[in-house]
């Protein structure tokens, strides 16, 4: 078995989006239960939030952008932006626990205290960009932790692999133009679904092109069309670029019960997905792995995917 | 909509006198596949296309390349012997919808733009309408689109904006269609945000149907 971190913190849960907000709180809950009544709460290495080092932050955004949005959080204003981006006074400093509880997690997989994690966090991050908030995302947790290991740790190669059922293009923009940091995301195609990016032909800019890869996936379209695209695209683009590390935008929001979507994955492709997520993990990052939490609406789903997610990672599942 | 708001302005024109394989390197300089030929007081006198250099040009397989008296007596051609004389063109103040229509029906890639006395003024070309149609969709902001397949008749793009606007969500744009079915339209709102689950719920509790995505199309002639 693998030494696996499970990144919750109950004060994810203060993050509040107000009545009939599909990014709510039960989404965690439902994630720790699945896990609970698995019985892998004991399994895994429990991991609290601590507050992120604000200039860890500012490695991906804009001063302006976190000053903005501390300061509405302040004033108590229950969006910011747009109608989408609903919070609450607590909003700031649970995206900040996210980020630091993220970077915690980040280090201890590099000092080699653990193997890989699964990191429950909200809000979640992929549509955040530079000076951008947008689609119930803040702080974009996946790309500050890509630079994270490139600044602090000196990676030279990482691989992000966003299979949430959005594109990320905050993620995207953010290393569009960045051969250092390989991003890939699998995502109902864009003319269906927000944001409206994430085409094929987005491919990267300058020295950063060739290392941002999308595949878009047709309205209706399930299991076979997301396996023959991640062997097609996904695998041979990560033989290639062999990434040191790997993370992982772990949206569960193309399942077949989720109405975000018009994307029908079983359960069962969820853990196919995963698997060789891992696979590829063992074979190019020696097993370094950081899941974390993006999109996934179906709350009575949440807790089978999430059990079926870190049994992957701790290499127990059947 | 008037074209001269539409229109490319800094046009890239040639003389009759210059000689073809200058009118390549322009085409090709610039990326574009139309030249107006204008003559010393900018009036536009023909056009030139990539096509029409192509039929005037050796293949690149053919020898004559190779034949220095042959490319020599090439060379020679002037833009005004290969040019087309008869040019359709567009006036400042016709329309966009002029334009859409005149080279729906013309089959030309781009109008030079020409006021009452002949004078060039700009260029329209499909570029310029597909950079358009870009911003009418409104796609260059994040968003999701619907299809709504709605009767014909009044008062129901009301009822389909009402309660959208309810829900608070911001409009990217709408678009109508003239639906293959008869007394059919079909509804494509753009909306500017991810969470569209619940007012899909609500258009179909309304009695709207969504219609599924595999099937759109802005195309009435289009059948399914």
């Amino acid at each position: 078995m693998r030494r696996t971190g499970f990144l919750y913190d109950e004060r994810f849960l203060l993050h509040d989006t107000g009545p009939e907000h599909p990014e709510c709180s039960a989404r965690l809950l439902a994630i720790y239960k699945g896990l609970e009544e698995a019985g892998l709460i004991s399994k895994v290495r429990l991991i609290k939030a601590s507050r992120a080092d604000q200039a860890w932050i500012e490695i991906v955004h804009s001063i302006k952008l976190i000053m903005r949005f501390e300061e509405a959080c302040l004033w108590g204003m229950n969006e910011l932006d747009h109608p989408d981006n609903k919070m609450c006074r607590e909003t700031f400093e649970t995206a900040m626990l996210a980020v630091g509880g993220i970077l915690h997690t980040v280090d201890l997989v590099m000092e080699g205290e653990i193997d890989n994690a699964f990191c429950a966090v909200r809000p979640p991050g992929h549509h955040a960009e530079v000076s951008k908030v947008m689609g119930f995302c803040y702080f974009n947790n996946v790309a500050i932790a890509a630079r994270y290991l490139r600044r602090k740790w000196k990676l030279q190669r990482v691989g992000i692999v966003d299979f949430d059922v959005h594109h990320g293009n905050g993620t995207q923009n953010i290393f569009e133009d960045d051969p250092s940091v390989f991003y890939y995301s699998i995502h109902e195609h864009p003319s269906f679904s927000y944001p409206g990016t994430g085409r094929d032909f987005e491919k990267g800019t300058g020295e950063g092109y060739g290392f941002t890869l999308n595949s878009p996936v047709l309205p209706g379209w399930g299991d076979a069309e997301y396996k023959a695209l991640l062997e097609k695209d996904l695998f041979p683009a990560f033989e290639e670029f062999k990434p040191e590390v790997i993370l992982v935008s772990a949206g569960f929001d193309a399942h077949v019960d989720d109405d975000m979507s018009d994307i029908k994955l079983s359960t069962e492709c969820f853990s196919w997905i995963m698997e060789n997520i891992v696979g590829m993990a063992d074979k190019y990052s020696g097993g370094r792995l950081i899941s974390v939490l993006e999109g996934g609406y179906a709350v009575s789903r949440l807790s089978e995917l999430a059990r079926n997610h870190v049994e992957i990672l701790l290499g127990s599942k059947a | 909509m008037f074209i001269n708001k539409t229109m490319t302005r800094r046009v890239i024109t040639i003389g009759p006198e210059a000689g073809i394989l200058e009118a390549r390197g322009k085409m090709e300089e610039n990326g574009i596949r139309h030249l107006p030929v204008v003559d010393e007081n900018n009036k536009v006198v023909g056009i030139i296309t990539d096509r029409d250099l192509r039929s005037a040009l050796p293949s690149v397989f053919s020898t004559c390349r190779e034949d220095p008296k042959e490319l020599q007596r090439i060379s020679a051609l002037k833009v005004g012997d290969v040019m087309n004389k008869k040019v359709t063109t567009i006036s400042p103040m016709d329309t966009l919808e002029d334009a859409l229509l005149l080279m729906h029906k013309s089959n030309k890639g781009a109008l030079p733009v020409v006021d009452r006395d002949g004078n060039l003024k700009g260029i329209i070309s499909t570029r310029d309408l597909v950079r358009a149609f870009i911003n009418v969709l409104g796609i260059e902001e994040p968003g999701t689109l619907l299809c709504l397949v709605v009767e014909e008749k009044l008062g129901q793009m009301k009822k389909i904006v009402d309660a959208i606007t309810e829900e608070g969500i911001p409009f990217g744009s709408i678009l109508v269609a003239r639906h293959w079915e008869k007394g059919k339209r079909a509804v494509f709102p753009y909306l500017l945000t991810v969470n569209v689950a619940k007012v899909k719920r609500k258009l179909e509790n309304m009695g709207y149907t969504l219609l599924d995505p595999m099937e759109w199309s802005l195309d009435q002639t289009r059948k399914s």
